[in-house]
């Protein structure tokens, strides 16, 4: 690929995919001196094609798919996915099951939010942060190993029908432990330094109507203003009858994404610790799935379901003609919102040294943008 | 316990006495609707007035057997808390329909430039329609269901026989 | 100057390193970790369900070898540890247990032939 030269003060740079500050995923900016006059995304070098692999499986085989969809939060994908086979289905779970799935889906929150509050860190030179966030994040992978059997991957844990396996001995206290670790974390944490600040108030400013406008959703949208999050307006699983609120900022920068990321992490222990209270006894998984399924027959009809994961709204269509076979899947991820349209807008007029704080507060995970 | 479906019904009312068109209530917060692709610019004008300001995807079906592909358009309004869908179907072999990039913006521009790419549907009053994921790509549209993905891999990457990949080429 | 180090200073000046020195030492793996496959040709039936599942077909069934073909006369499984994403699928299917997953992840080898698991190899 040739680089163009327009005039003498005007060149084009690549944020590219094999820079250690952007993932796999590449953004071409053309520059003037220090200021950015237009970027333009460049996505693809994950593209695996979910939507036409998942039309050669059975629906089992689809939850253990289902966990590469995005590596930094499996559990959530496989919970999405087997809400829309069940509605499919037209079957209910066990209480037991609704209880065990929402622990795992909060824990998988915590855990990639903790991730968010890593790169972030490092994206600004704040290399102490990067190391204090992955090393707690290890007590809950621990916990995933303990669980589920393996310690990122947990293949299709979360299955049509209720869960694989039941929580081991010993897994309540375990997790509890788990949760006083991650408030010492956030003891740790450093927003107040005058360094941070700096570089993080007033830069990458998103306003509420052009967050509409751009299709933002989650943490994005709830620091530009508005008071949404699925988990209350559109309840799924047993949601409704736990109390948590919802943290929104009015700013819409840097800043105030950050604030938001890190008031989620504790909206959601308190969730985990409420579940645990109220676990009941019971079976873990409907009768007739104990064994895995060879040839389920799927009914006729079509579903959309949608779920609030921890980096926006994720949502999958999906439309079954009566085979064992799904006909189609339509896989929508948060980051294909955020990274393309939203990403290109906010950073004309930055300056190059800004381009990493917007990037990563913005929280996109390149592999549930290409799918 | 009876879900009490009164903002859906009064939402499909509205739509129904003023378009000629059919729907039903799938069941909490939940209305689909099928309509005709010749209304489509002004049904949207219509509902977003309605509050319904957000739109979560825009996804297609083909129908191989009929000949036709179906476009669904997801909508949600954040006041009253309902999702529509919208459903509307085209001919396959030359597929045409009007791009709602007027009604909600850069978030629509992006699913018909990806589906553009995937499925091969011209959205007329889009602004680019240039290709998203695929480089140098010479083949018709990936996600149709008479593309053979078998022959194509086998024509293009391999050149010789392996024992190990002989059983991906057999079965289904 | 920053006090606060001063207490952070002497916590860490009189305790012990933390570094596990691996392989002499280990972490404890817990129970129902997904490792590599141990599979029992006296419980096996020969019913082909686990090639079924397998999202990657990884399992094969094939025919025993010249000299065990009288003892054995069925086919049984053949897994190829290159292509297999360690689900636990093939040991949830099973109907007689006879293929479960160890704790064993050492499974790294330069050799392309040693990937290949045959049923045979080894056991009788």
């Amino acid at each position: 690929m040739e680089i163009e030269q327009i005039s003498a003060h005007e060149y084009e740079i690549f944020f590219g995919p094999a820079h250690p500050g952007s993932g796999n995923f590449s953004v071409k900016l053309k520059v003037d001196g220090e200021k950015i006059i237009s970027a333009r995304a460049d996505p693809g070098y994950l593209h695996r094609g979910f939507e036409k692999l998942m039309e050669y499986r059975t629906p089992i085989q689809n939850a253990v798919l289902s966990d590469r969809i995005c590596v930094l939060e499996p559990l959530a994908w496989n919970l999405i996915h087997a809400e829309a086979v069940e509605e499919l289905l037209g079957i209910d779970t066990p209480e037991r099951a609704k209880y065990i799935r929402v622990v795992m889906a909060e824990l998988s929150r915590i855990q990639s939010h903790i991730i968010w509050y890593g790169v972030m860190s490092i994206g600004m030179g704040f290399d102490t942060g990067f190391k204090i966030a992955f090393g707690y994040r290890d007590y809950i992978l621990d916990l995933f190993e303990m669980i589920t059997g393996g310690r990122v991957y947990p293949a299709g844990y979360i299955c049509p029908g209720g869960v694989r396996r039941d929580f081991p001995k010993g897994a309540k206290e375990n997790i509890l432990k788990v949760l006083d670790k991650i408030d010492e974390m956030i003891k740790l944490e450093e927003m107040e330094n005058p360094a941070f600040l700096y570089r993080a108030k007033g830069i990458g400013v998103l306003a509420l109507t052009d967050a509409q406008r751009l299709g933002a959703t989650g943490p994005v949208l709830r620091a530009s203003g508005m008071k949404t999050d699925i988990r209350k307006d559109d309840p799924y699983e047993v949601y409704d009858g736990f109390d948590f609120e919802v943290p929104v900022r009015k700013e819409g920068d840097v800043y105030a994404r950050y604030y938001v990321g890190l008031e989620e992490i504790k909206q959601s222990i308190k969730i985990v610790k409420q579940a645990l209270n109220e676990l009941p006894d019971g079976d873990f998984i409907v009768e007739a799935f104990k064994k895995p399924k060879l040839n389920l027959k799927i009914p006729e009809g079509e579903v959309y379901v949608r779920n609030e994961i921890a980096r926006g709204e994720a949502g999958i269509h999906m439309v079954s003609d009566g085979g064992a076979k799904p006909y189609r899947v339509k896989v929508r991820g948060p980051s294909f919102l955020h990274m393309i349209p939203v990403l290109e807008f906010l950073l004309k007029g930055a300056q190059i040294a800004d381009v990493p704080a917007i990037y990563w507060s913005l929280n996109g995970c390149p592999a549930d943008l290409d799918r | 316990m009876e879900d009490n479906l009164e903002n859906e019904n009064k939402l499909l009312g509205k739509i129904i006495s003023k378009f000629n068109v059919d729907g039903r209530v799938q069941r909490k917060r939940r209305v689909w609707v099928n309509i005709d692709k010749e209304n489509l610019v002004e049904l949207c004008t219509f509902i977003k007035d309605e509050g319904i300001t957000h739109l979560s995807a825009i996804s297609v079906t083909d129908w191989i057997k009929e000949g036709e592909y179906e476009i669904t358009y997801h909508l949600w309004s954040y006041e009253n808390k309902i999702l529509l869908t919208l459903k509307t179907r085209i001919d396959r072999e030359n597929p045409v329909i009007q791009s709602v990039q007027s009604v909600w913006g850069e978030s629509a521009q992006i699913h018909e430039r990806e589906l553009y790419e995937l499925f091969g549907v011209k959205f007329e009053g889009n602004t680019e329609l240039s290709p998203l994921f695929l480089e140098d790509w010479h083949g018709p549209p990936p996600f149709r269901k008479d593309f053979d993905w078998r022959a194509y891999v086998r024509e293009k990457y391999y050149d010789k026989e392996n024992e190990r990949e002989k059983s991906y080429f057999e079965g289904g | 100057m920053q006090w606060r180090m001063v207490p952070e200073l002497f916590k860490n000046l009189f305790s012990k390193p933390i570094t596990i020195r691996f392989p002499h030492e280990s972490i404890p793996i817990p129970d129902g970790y997904r490792g590599e496959h141990s599979y029992n040709v006296e419980k096996c039936i020969s019913c082909g369900l686990c090639a079924k599942i397998c999202p990657n077909m990884a399992i094969e069934m094939m025919e025993a070898p010249r000299e065990y073909k009288e003892a054995y006369p069925k086919k049984y499984p053949k897994i190829d540890l290159g292509k297999c994403c360690f689900c636990a699928l093939c040991q949830d299917i099973c109907p007689k247990d006879a293929l479960k997953l160890t704790k064993n992840f050492f499974l790294s080898t330069p050799d392309p032939a040693a990937v290949i698991k045959h049923p045979f190899h080894g056991e009788k």
